[in-house]
């Protein structure tokens, strides 16, 4: 129990997909937990919750979403706040996370996770709203850091101490995504280690790791194929740091067999245990 | 009356943080930029930034290489607008491959390009408001019938077969009643009978085969543009499996109207006028009973 906030170690899990659903249901694999899109089982009462309820009647279950909108110069959407913790009650979900983005505005929703400013308006702005949002569902909320493919002008910090500085601001928890920080230290050029050297890791209540596809110019954050070896060390490194905490593979596209994708995830165990 | 099963249509879009991937960033056609204010406050940022995404990649978006270094400053290999663009990419990509997966049949007959196409106008016409991509597509096959298309009448049946099986995945569930669930009904019960639908029940009256199209597709075949034929079909889900079957006129008319809350008395007698023959009534009794066990109804009222 290293994070302040008493979440537990969940161990290494796994990202419900649909392709696994029958799998999971029949064969019960054992699986550490299940980190549930968040937003798959909102605007829905059919088959997504049957598999869900399911789930989570056998296996610890995490929320994770992308459409809070938590930079959003939006107000924050009620109605969606309210189901999305009816749904946290409704699985026992142990906590739920989003990002460090905006995704629409203007009552419009893109999708994306567009990129913040890292200003001290921004920091003001989104430290409210999460304070905001951690009253409402009455439990910390946790922030993932986000890959950028642009870094907004007019930015007075850097990712790493916004983050910091918004977790101690807001009281919230960190969703430490090692992948996100590798590619968005080469989108942006820098050492993805000063980011790690920043990390309040009190704070760090589960870790991602993914795939990502390399463009050359660019890296894109794809969730495709397996994770490579540098992310898995800043995982290891970051873990070390934290003193432990939940540890998910996140696979969205070309999504393998179960089997695979879960021996996939359990190669966090070679970093995490220090043998690599 | 023969089902047809659809066990594997997803229905529900792996909306999570990955980025689609695309090509590598490139040149974009170069807009006209807003005029911008001394200081850019985050409103106006995100205002500007949504602006460009959502612009349809075959229009200039409202940024040229100037005024994008005023939201974002380049990188050692991109250019700022280069780096927007990758957003403006990702945007409609994430957009099409959520229609892809809710109409794979539509795809298959437009053809991939015409299909991404179509999905970009929609995108641009109806532009997501909601958390959830879950019901992004629900306005498929009315704009289908209003785009040029090679058979827009056939393309929106499509749709609507397609979108009817979306909306029975997210229907909620209820345990279907079997023919033992009916026999304790006294006789003379019967005419006064009332049934619960099966709350995924879609009904529709199509132009074409779609139905048949759709099948021959999801079995591999490569099915193609059929010609006018009135068909009628029942989507609906029980447990984790969707189901899909044609309808004779006079059955739509039964099935509906107790859908409806008719009684079945009342039920039949809005079905006989399409019954050819006196003897077919006998047939009503038939498609009742393998309504009843299909799993179209969820409860049974009788007096």
């Amino acid at each position: 129990m290293a994070n302040r906030f008493n979440l537990p170690d969940l161990g290494v899990g796994l990202g419900l997909r649909t392709v696994h659903y029958s799998h999971i249901v029949e064969a019960r694999p054992t699986v550490a937990f299940f980190e549930v899109l968040s937003e798959n089982y909102m605007q829905t009462a059919g088959r997504p919750l049957d598999y869900l309820d399911r789930v989570a009647d056998r296996y610890p279950v995490v929320m994770h979403g992308v459409s809070m909108s938590i930079g959003s110069t939006d107000r924050l959407d009620r109605r969606y706040l309210a189901e999305l913790k009816a749904l946290r009650d409704r699985v026992g979900a142990l906590w739920v996370s989003d990002h460090l983005c905006w995704t629409g505005v203007a009552g419009r929703n893109t999708h994306d996770l567009l990129p913040m400013p890292y200003t001290e308006e921004a920091l003001d702005h989104v430290a409210g709203r999460v304070r905001a949002v951690q009253d409402f569902l009455g439990a910390p909320l946790v922030l993932e850091n986000p890959t950028t493919y642009a870094e907004l002008a007019g930015a007075t910090m850097p990712e790493w101490e916004f983050l910091g500085r918004l977790a101690e601001q807001a009281d919230c928890g960190i969703l430490l995504d090692v992948n996100n920080i590798y590619v968005s230290s080469k989108n942006h050029g820098f050492d993805p280690m000063t980011y790690l050297d920043a990390v309040p890791y009190d704070r760090v209540v589960q870790f991602h790791v993914a795939g990502h596809t390399d463009h050359g110019t660019h890296i894109i954050d794809s969730h495709i194929g397996p994770v490579i070896d540098p992310v898995w060390r800043l995982l290891g490194a970051a873990h070390r740091r934290a003193g432990g905490a939940s540890v998910l593979l996140e696979w969205d596209a070309e999504i393998p067999g179960f089997e695979e994708t879960h021996a996939e995830a359990l190669r966090a165990n070679e970093f995490i245990g220090g043998r690599a | 009356m023969k089902r047809e099963a659809t066990a594997d249509a997803i229905g529900t879009h792996e909306r999570a943080s990955a980025t689609p991937v695309r090509d590598a960033a490139s040149h974009a056609p170069v807009g006209a930029a807003p005029s911008l204010p001394e200081r850019l406050d985050l409103r106006f940022m995100q205002e500007w930034f949504a602006r460009i995404v959502t612009t349809p990649e075959s229009e200039p978006a409202p940024v040229d290489e100037g005024s994008a270094l005023a939201l974002a400053t380049p990188s050692a290999t991109l250019t700022s607008l280069e780096r927007l663009e990758i957003y403006r990419r990702s945007y409609h990509a994430r957009l099409v491959e959520c229609l892809a997966d809710d109409y794979p049949a539509l795809q298959h007959h437009l053809g991939e390009e015409a299909f991404d196409a179509l999905c970009r106008r929609y995108i641009a016409r109806f532009p997501s408001t909601g958390p959830s991509l879950n019901d992004f597509g629900r306005h498929m096959a009315a704009f289908c019938r209003g785009e040029a298309l090679p058979e827009p009448g056939f393309a929106a049946d499509l749709a609507s077969l397609e979108w009817a099986i979306v909306l029975a995945i997210h229907a909620p569930t209820a345990r279907v009643i079997t023919e033992a669930d009916l026999a304790g009904i006294a006789h003379d019960s019967w005419p006064g009978a009332c049934l619960i639908a099966n709350p995924s029940l879609r009904f529709m009256r199509l132009e074409y085969p779609a139905n048949a199209y759709f099948q021959a597709f999801r079995t591999g075949g490569n099915p193609v543009l059929p010609a006018a034929n009135a068909t009628n079909v029942v989507v609906y889900r029980t447990g984790t499996s969707i189901w899909r079957m044609e309808l004779a006129p006079a059955a739509l008319v039964l099935f509906e109207a107790l859908a409806g809350g008719a009684r079945l008395q009342q039920a039949i007698e809005r079905a006989a006028p399409l019954l050819d023959r006196a003897e077919d009534i006998q047939q009503v009794a038939g498609w009742f009973r393998s309504g009843v066990a299909s799993g179209l109804f969820v409860g049974v009222a009788a007096d």
